[in-house]
């Protein structure tokens, strides 16, 4: 047909029309401000003024203690939070999925409840739920499992697990829900062929049920530890900015705080911007290599 | 699915386990909601049973603390970026999914490089941008850059390819337009889809923070949750009506989820299929 090749056009014109509106914004709101970092990285402000100081945010960066100490919070969050995590989520999905089959609807719905809440309202909460005089502390205090209420917020060490307590709180469910799709998808043919060959329950879970969720483990683990390098809303409101005395300070907020709270200035914060996008870059390949080859 | 035998202990085990955790999980709700009811000594001492201040706490909230403009300001953002969002996005889905070309392929990979960059890096040189547009401190300069999200581009794409062609080329001899396929063939028949991006979309917006923190300066143009984060900022807090507020930002997202659990779930979980 002679009308194809102008039918052709036309559909290929419908096509840049329907995209068209997004790709602007996408020039306007990712690429263009990809490229002016590249500027950015480059120079240093003193109040409007700034100058070009080439590599100089680099090496400023590289005496900035503070700013490593941040970067150290946020793999040790990520170290002892995400495996409790998703240790904690796959033990409740495997309950649901083959212990208690009854109301699983229902749990599935409620551990799925702290997903609702936005980072800064559990923040907000927990912040509340764990001051020196509140409930948790007065709750040990009257059963007598304390003799002095625990610092919380307070103390370097408390505090850090004060972070790690509201991550775990907010995000397990959310995981379980997905480790329990992901359980529901596996064959059952595959059990039953088990079950005839004589495999315990242990051998089951750890032959078939496990390397079948790998893909879904490692998705998880991905995305919290992308989640975890970008920790912001918590140690900003629930441990107030990143408090007691940087203890729960994290890159992202240290980052935050020099580009508007202490100095102003968006080229050095730009450049230790760049050290999370490497970083998380690096982690996602690493995971997705280490964890991806079995299958 | 093969039924795992346990004895009665292990199921008594499991159960305990399973209801610790669901405690743990729903305990903060009850108590935000009750917290409304008490004065902030209470809120914070761990009463837990509802006292008679909800009115007075009420009243602090919305006069003192301006409840209402800030509800108001948080939905009208969020409303407009789903509208927009939306679709702008699903515009742009269908066109790289049923439009194919090769130019296309390459720009809709370079869209995707997008997703592995971190927040914190993007809102810097953004807020330079908005900040030369004179936009700081307003509500567009929120809705602006939520409204195109390559994650939801991809997730109504990977949507759209369950829709038969052969439909489109159907409607095409019957002498429908490109327009016509896509708004009354395709979008009736996938709303299912368009929700579960549409509430997505609506929380992100609802619960974000670093970027209104970064551009919302005045008092009368805050969101929720910098609203929320500001009652916190002040020397003596009022529990209470910050009880109020937390709950109010936590309503809407919680009875969406109610309602439409699929959705829901299907738009959080949309990644993995």
């Amino acid at each position: 047909m002679k009308t194809t090749g102008a039918f052709y056009r036309y559909l290929n014109r419908i096509g840049w029309l329907y995209i068209l509106p997004a790709l602007a914004l996408y020039c306007a709101f990712m690429a263009y401000p990809i490229l002016s970092s590249l500027f950015l990285v480059t120079r240093k402000w003193k109040g409007f003024n700034n100058t070009f100081v080439g590599l100089g945010n680099f090496v400023r960066m590289s005496h900035d203690g503070v700013f490593w100490q941040a970067l150290g919070h946020n793999f040790f969050f990520m170290a002892i939070q995400i495996p409790l995590m998703i240790l904690l989520a796959l033990i409740l999905a495997v309950i649901l999925n083959q212990g208690i089959k009854r109301y699983r609807g229902a749990f599935r719905v409620i551990y799925f409840l702290p997903c609702v809440t936005s980072l800064v309202a559990y923040s907000v909460l927990f912040r509340m739920l764990l001051q020196t005089n509140g409930l948790l502390n007065n709750l040990f205090l009257n059963l007598h499992v304390l003799s002095q209420p625990i610092p919380w917020l307070s103390d370097s060490f408390w505090a850090k697990m004060t972070i790690i307590m509201g991550l775990t709180w907010r995000w397990t469910g959310y995981n379980m829900v997905f480790f329990l799709v992901g359980l529901q998808n596996i064959d059952t043919d595959i059990f039953e062929a088990a079950e005839v060959d004589g495999a315990s329950q242990a051998r089951k879970f750890f032959a078939i049920t496990l390397p079948l969720l790998v893909p879904v483990i490692l998705f998880s683990a991905v995305t919290s530890t992308s989640g975890t390098m970008q920790l912001f809303d918590e140690p900003n409101i629930l441990t107030w900015e990143g408090g007691p005395s940087n203890a729960t300070m994290t890159a992202a907020l240290y980052i935050y705080r020099q580009a508007f709270i202490l100095n102003s200035d968006f080229g050095y914060a730009s450049a230790l911007s760049y050290v999370i996008v490497v970083i998380t870059g690096v982690l996602a390949y690493v995971q997705i290599k280490l964890l991806g080859r079995r299958d | 699915m093969a039924v795992v035998r346990y004895g009665s202990f292990g199921r008594f085990v499991l159960w305990i386990l399973l209801l610790a955790g669901a405690f743990l999980c729903v305990f903060p709700f009850f108590w935000m909601a009750v917290g409304t009811t008490l004065n902030p000594n209470d809120v914070v001492r761990g009463i837990i049973v509802p006292g008679h201040e909800f009115r007075l706490n009420l009243e602090k909230a919305v006069k003192n603390e301006n409840l209402l403009l800030y509800f108001f300001n948080s939905m009208k953002i969020a409303l407009l970026t789903v509208l927009f969002g939306v679709t702008v996005n699903a515009f742009a889905a269908f066109g790289f999914e049923k439009y194919r070309s090769k130019v296309r392929e390459g720009l809709f990979a370079v869209l995707l490089l997008a997703l592995i960059i971190p927040q914190i890096a993007l809102v810097l040189p953004q807020f330079r941008l908005i900040a030369y547009f004179r936009l700081l401190d307003t509500h567009s300069a929120i809705i602006l850059p939520g409204v195109m999200s390559v994650f939801i581009i991809f997730f109504m794409r990977q949507n759209f390819r369950m829709f038969p062609n052969e439909i489109m080329e159907a409607a095409r001899v019957d002498g429908a337009s490109e327009s016509r396929i896509f708004v009354g063939i395709v979008f009736p028949s996938m709303k299912a889809s368009f929700a579960s991006a549409a509430i997505y979309v609506f929380i992100m917006q609802w619960n974000s923070y670093l970027w209104p923190l970064m551009t919302i300066l005045g008092n009368t143009k805050k969101t929720l949750p910098i609203a929320i984060s500001s009652l916190m900022r002040v020397y003596t807090i009022e529990y209470g009506a910050l009880m109020i507020v937390v709950c109010l930002s936590v309503l809407p997202v919680l009875v969406l989820f109610l309602a439409m659990q699929r959705q829901f779930v299907a738009g959080l979980l949309g990644s993995v299929k």
